[in-house]
């Protein structure tokens, strides 16, 4: 167990797009750390570069307070699961879950302890003397995992370990994964490009984008207060509804406006009045989005309904011009010209309806339409 | 998937069509024509396999015709071996031939030889094509590509061309009549072939697999050593054994350098000096050729599947 930090690490490959930029983080001990973001944006990267198996054009990692920047993969005492697995085809389960304790020539007798030991926690025992090929997708992760808890590490390291597992075997792996760490205890920096996977596993998310950190916090903080409009619409599924629109005050209070309706807004006026140009970008999330029974609230009228039983998804059309395309290099629900809202009820809803739909203030977003930062 | 033939409807007796006179459920569909549809299926069936099995057994045929004729002239009196309309199979087998040959000839010697110079230069090949397949295919070198195609220059060029060089070379270091010239100038020919072989087969191996030795705590030549080449162990026999039966098979290099030293002769060389000026012995040379090419056709049989596919993964890529 271990504390890791990153100290402004730089990464290129061709010496001109940066994989990693700046990268600093710090990963209390036993915790379960979990690096999130798109394909490319440099989460598997940092993870290559704790392991050793990429060098860094700059900055120092730590490991348990010693800096191990220039110290080989082996030397680091860590573990890693691998998106593939990447087991030796040519070994048994035994062998390729002992081959880290023989590389460091520990007894036999000690390792084939410790591999029964962790065959046992992972339900193995049966499948010790087969070949990985003989295996199911689900047993072989298992493999996986059982090669990196054997060594009893510093830190695990897992890149997307559940990328290749059916739906259902995913979900229960997921927990498996957790309860394992939370027994084991030790430091565990897990990669996924699955929102879904960072929220429900994770004491800590790291969003990133284009190899730079975009937030860092616990699941709750990152839903309920995004730093920008890409965390807000990446995390939450669906994403987060987005719109543009006008910023007025009254007295006080900042009103926008949305489908020809005012729409009151939480921030305080001096902040929202700092913005300069008199619009924001607005979100808000699609469980905010609450139906109103009365005559009150925002007239959308419903485009599509997707159920799934209780829970509904319900899709608006956008009233007017006032989808907030984010010149294509935000995510998908920051360029999605509708509106959604999850509702969970009996009512039955059908497309060309007109809903009213209230929004609260305080779960309204405001955010700078050129930085794209929340207004706090 | 099958799919039910819906244009067959054929009158049936029966009030209702999938119920039989006593109600209970039946086939939807007339029988009879069901079974002409198998029938015919088994009928186009049994014309592809007997196809399939007179392309085979006719190449076949082709391909082993040299060989039987091989055996038939071993095994026919010398004064027989002209004779026309040829025989098929000799009256009488004269199969001391095989051991006359071995009692007058130091065929023993020459085969020891071959041997020796097979598995050497199967031996070098493989560890020269092992280090350069493993850094062209791991390692991004600027200019790498065209370094590997540069390479693969040096099995263009035709063995004759390579005779003079290797022979001035040779004789300087003074290896003319060494069984290494043979060794040596084998290799610089399988080398290049046989490290794209490799460098195929190593690019179908993960890099994940390495890099979770590495993390394992192996150094990245004992990664080599414990994961890749038992990975590539497939590739490796393909290689190895493309390596032995193209030395095995060498006569011109053999009979450029080892012509003056008859103690080093190999099996090719040997053979074909019972050639004589005047009267030659087909019988004996046919012979000695069968014996020559006896380990090369059990050892293709035991890694014949290992060739093809260390081939076809090389091709993959």
């Amino acid at each position: 167990m271990a504390s890791i930090e990153f100290h402004g690490i730089t990464k290129s490959y061709d010496g001109t797009m940066k994989a990693l930029s700046d990268f600093s983080l710090e990963i209390e001990d036993g915790a379960f750390c979990v690096l999130v973001g798109p394909s490319g944006c440099g989460k598997s990267t940092a993870l290559k570069l704790l392991a050793g198996l990429e060098p860094a054009n700059s900055g120092r990692i730590l490991i348990d307070g010693t800096d191990v920047t220039d110290l080989g993969p082996g030397k680091r005492d860590i573990a890693m699961v691998f998106q593939n697995y990447a087991l030796y085809p040519h070994m048994s389960v035994r062998s390729n879950m002992g081959f880290g304790l023989k590389m460091r020539s520990i007894p036999r007798a000690e390792i084939d302890r410790k591999v029964e030991e962790a065959a046992r926690l992972l339900e193995l025992t049966d499948y010790l003397d087969r070949r990985p090929r003989a295996l199911s997708g689900g047993q072989r992760q298992r493999v996986a995992l059982g090669r990196a808890i054997v060594r009893e590490p510093k830190a695990f390291l897992m890149d997307e370990p559940l990328s290749n597992l059916d739906a259902k075997l995913r979900v229960q792996t997921r927990s498996e994964i957790v309860r394992l760490q939370q027994r084991l205890g030790v430091t565990t920096i897990y990669v996924t490009h699955d929102q879904t996977e960072a929220l429900t596993m994770a004491d800590k998310i790291v969003v990133m984008r284009d190899g730079v950190i975009q937030q860092i916090g616990a699941p709750d903080d990152l839903f309920h207060t995004p730093a920008n409009i890409f965390v807000a619409g990446f995390i939450g599924s669906p994403g987060m509804n987005f719109f543009r629109g006008p910023i007025e005050f009254e007295g006080e209070a900042g009103f926008t406006r949305l489908a020809g309706a005012r729409v009151r807004l939480a921030p305080a006026a001096n902040d929202l009045a700092a913005i300069g140009n008199g619009e924001a970008v607005f979100g808000v999330r699609p469980e905010h989005m609450t139906v109103n029974g009365s005559e009150e609230g925002l007239p959308l009228t419903l485009a599509l309904v997707e159920s799934l039983g209780t829970e509904k998804i319900l899709h608006f059309d956008m009233p007017g011009a006032e989808h907030a395309v984010m010149s294509g290099e935000e995510n998908d629900s920051a360029r999605r010209s509708g509106l959604l809202a999850r509702v969970i009820d009996d009512r039955r809803y059908r497309a060309g309806d007109v809903i009213r739909i209230a929004l609260p203030p305080e779960k309204i977003h405001v955010f700078h339409p050129e930085t794209h930062q929340v207004v706090p | 998937m099958t799919r039910p033939d819906r244009t067959i409807e054929t009158p049936s007796p029966s009030p209702a069509r999938g119920t039989a006179a006593d109600g209970a459920a039946t086939m939807p569909y007339p029988l009879v024509p069901e079974r002409q549809r198998t029938a015919g299926r088994l009928r186009r069936a049994f014309a592809r396999k007997l196809a399939i099995y007179t392309g085979v057994a006719a190449t076949s045929a082709v391909l082993l015709f040299p060989l039987y004729w091989m055996l038939v002239t071993a095994l026919s009196p010398r004064t027989r071996l002209r004779e026309f309309p040829p025989r098929l199979w000799p009256e009488e087998p004269q199969w001391d031939v095989f051991h006359d040959l071995l009692a007058t000839q130091p065929f023993g010697r020459w085969m020891w030889n071959t041997s020796l110079v097979a598995l050497s230069t199967m031996i070098l090949s493989l560890s020269v094509s092992v280090l350069a397949a493993y850094a062209l295919s791991r390692h991004k070198l600027r200019g790498g590509q065209s370094l590997g195609l540069f390479i693969l220059t040096a099995k263009m060029l035709p063995a004759t061309l390579m005779v003079i060089p290797f022979f001035v070379i040779f004789r300087s270091v003074g290896l003319v009549g060494s069984l290494w010239s043979v060794v040596l100038a084998q290799s610089t020919l399988i080398v290049p072939f046989a490290t794209w072989m490799l460098k195929g087969y190593f690019d179908t191996i993960p890099d994940e697999l390495e890099q979770a030795a590495l993390v394992d705590g192996c150094s990245p030549l004992g990664t080599i050593w414990r994961i890749v080449l038992p990975v590539a162990a497939p590739g490796l026999a393909a290689t190895a054994l493309y390596a032995f039966v193209l030395s095995w098979s060498d006569f011109l290099y053999a009979r450029t350098f080892l012509t003056t030293s008859q103690s080093k002769w190999t099996l090719n060389l040997g053979i074909a000096t019972l050639k004589g000026e005047f009267i030659t012995d087909w019988n004996v040379i046919m012979a000695g050729s069968l014996m020559a090419a006896a380990p090369i056709i059990v050892v293709y049989l035991f890694l014949e599947r290992f060739l093809v596919g260390g081939l076809t993964a090389g091709a993959q890529k």
